[in-house]
């Protein structure tokens, strides 16, 4: 059956417009969650409620995880508990958007 | 699933679209004027061709983007639908053609019948259409009204807490501003037709100028700017201690001038130029907070246009200032009044115009053409729509041609005046150019 590891590297392909980072490197995604009956539960926030690219990356989300094989169904919700900080930006995020050189 | 996203209220890409065709139309249009007439940029500021030309600026290019900007911004950040769409496209059709009957009538300044009833006539269309616009932003805004009746609950009240932020009530503050503005313009329309105001004309028009230019166009490109700069730098938690001073700063300014206009004296005047001074430095600093606060480290060419639009609005209040507290006299009277007019309006308003509109832009193409195959296939960001070497080439065009079209006009120098304007527009043709490939950009 597939795993959350097959999931999250989905994400990767899911990328946020104005920082080039996928939802995953921009921390975006709280939790993923394969069920038994084979759906797949997302839990995932926004950097702002007002982001004016939260309707397509949610959607993109449901395509690249409805796309992997052996999904029967994708259930991405969305929160803003807790607020997203830029500190949830992986080290490879940092480094693309130039904070870090290492 | 996107329950309480601001992108679902977003209105019809075909609104955004026709305004800023126009706006961009607009621009070259004023870019070619701006060309032809250099050589006569000198004398009264109270003449056809300066008044055309500032009029052509501002309603052919400024305003159609800053208010189709206005109707895709202010339904994403305040999770509120456009109170009407149909009102916003009928405000549109009165627009076009009002704005260019007006621009004429100023350009001919035709008293003589019939002609003459071209302005006044043009004028009143316009400003009609504005106060639609106006009237269906300030509606949009106040939708948390009908959202507590149940409707939207939870965009309603994201809604009404929005609307109490600092970009809320600068957009509001503008708004008000703007209708302000153009009762005004046409009050003034008629007046020269026939006087019938109890007042010096050229104090109305300088009441009008500052409602509009800083009233209007400076509290919404600030209340725009901390929100589309949190945005874009992805820029987190900086204080907005020197926003809200700015924001009381430059409606304290706009009062003040606008009263010693109308004669309240000359302390009102020097306490307007002070308190627009608070104004822009507040402004400086507030971008700054968020600036040092970004998670996008590397800097692109439409941050550099918005530092430069800042430097524009130093420059045009120290320009302005000059003229309101020294005695400058003849010529530099007259020449000092052309510059401040430039650095206000194509300078500091024009800049940050065109710098969202390189964000917005590749933005809304993405949005609407790309979107739909993320998560399916590797899709262009929206900064990837146009490489940065054709905008750099833009952004030095456009500011060396300012900065040279400035400086002939203070050194009363024809020639250097007509190589800014060519060089400025050549800018404005390679703005359209860059717009034009990311529009035609496909998936």
């Amino acid at each position: 059956m597939i795993g959350e590891s097959e999931v999250m590297a989905a994400l990767r392909n899911v990328y946020d417009p104005e920082t080039c980072l996928s939802v995953v490197d921009l921390g975006l995604i709280y939790s993923v969650a394969v069920k038994p009956d084979r759906t797949v539960e997302v839990s995932m926030t926004l950097t702002t409620p007002a982001c004016p690219a939260g309707g397509p990356m949610l959607e993109g989300v449901d395509r690249a995880v409805r796309a992997l094989p052996e999904v029967a169904d994708v259930a991405v919700e969305l929160t803003f508990e807790p607020r997203w900080t830029p500190e949830r930006i992986s080290p490879e995020g940092r480094k693309e958007l130039g904070w870090e050189t290492a | 699933m996107t329950q309480g996203l601001g992108t679902r209220h977003a209105p019809s890409w075909r609104l955004i679209q026709a305004h800023f065709g126009l706006g961009v139309a607009g621009l070259i249009a004023f870019a070619a004027a701006l060309a032809v007439c250099a050589p006569s940029l000198q004398g009264f500021f109270f003449q056809p061709v300066l008044l055309g030309l500032v009029h052509l600026c501002v309603l052919g290019w400024l305003m159609p983007i800053a208010i189709g900007a206005l109707h895709q911004l202010v339904p994403v950040v305040f999770q509120v639908p456009v109170r009407s769409e149909r009102l916003a496209w009928a405000a549109f059709a009165l627009y076009v053609v009002g704005a260019p009957g007006l621009i004429a009538g100023f350009f001919t300044l035709d008293t003589s019948e019939p002609a003459g009833l071209l302005l006044p006539v043009s004028a009143t269309l316009t400003a009609l259409a504005l106060l639609l616009y106006a009237a269906n932003l300030l509606a949009t805004l106040g939708g948390a009204g009908f959202a507590r009746n149940g409707r939207s609950p939870q965009g309603g009240a994201l809604a009404k807490s929005a609307r109490r932020t600092l970009t809320g009530v600068h957009v509001h503050a503008a708004l008000c501003w703007l209708s302000i503005a153009v009762m005004l313009g046409a009050l003034m329309a008629w007046n020269l037709r026939a006087p019938f105001l109890p007042l010096f004309h050229v104090s109305v028009l300088r009441a009008h100028a500052h409602a509009a230019a800083l009233g209007f166009f400076g509290l919404l490109i600030m209340g725009v700017a901390y929100r589309l700069l949190e945005m874009f730098l992805l820029s987190y938690g900086a204080p907005e201690r020197a926003g809200w001073l700015g924001f009381f700063a430059v409606n304290a300014a706009v009062l003040l001038l606008g009263a010693s206009f109308f004669g309240a004296g000359d302390i009102l005047l020097r306490a307007g130029v002070a308190s627009a001074a608070v104004g822009v430095a507040a402004f400086a600093v507030q971008v700054r907070a968020i600036f040092i606060r970004r998670t996008k480290r590397r800097i692109d060419v439409s941050w550099q246009h918005t530092a430069t639009s800042i430097a524009y609005f130093a420059l045009a209040l120290a320009a302005g200032g000059t003229l309101a507290l020294v005695p400058v006299g003849e010529p530099w009277w007259d020449r000092l009044h052309v510059a401040y007019a430039l650095l206000a309006i194509p300078g500091f308003i024009g800049t940050i115009v065109v710098a969202q509109l390189y964000k917005i832009l590749p933005f809304l193409v993405w949005l609407h053409r790309f979107s739909q195959f993320v998560g399916l296939k590797k899709v262009p960001a929206a900064s990837e729509l146009l490489p940065e070497a054709p905008k750099r080439v833009q952004y030095f065009a456009m500011h060396i041609g300012l900065a040279a079209l400035v400086a002939g006009v203070l050194a009363d120098c024809a020639p250097l005046r007509t190589g800014g304007a060519v060089l400025f527009a050549g800018s404005a043709l390679l703005f359209a150019r860059n717009l034009g490939v990311i529009y035609a950009r496909q998936p």
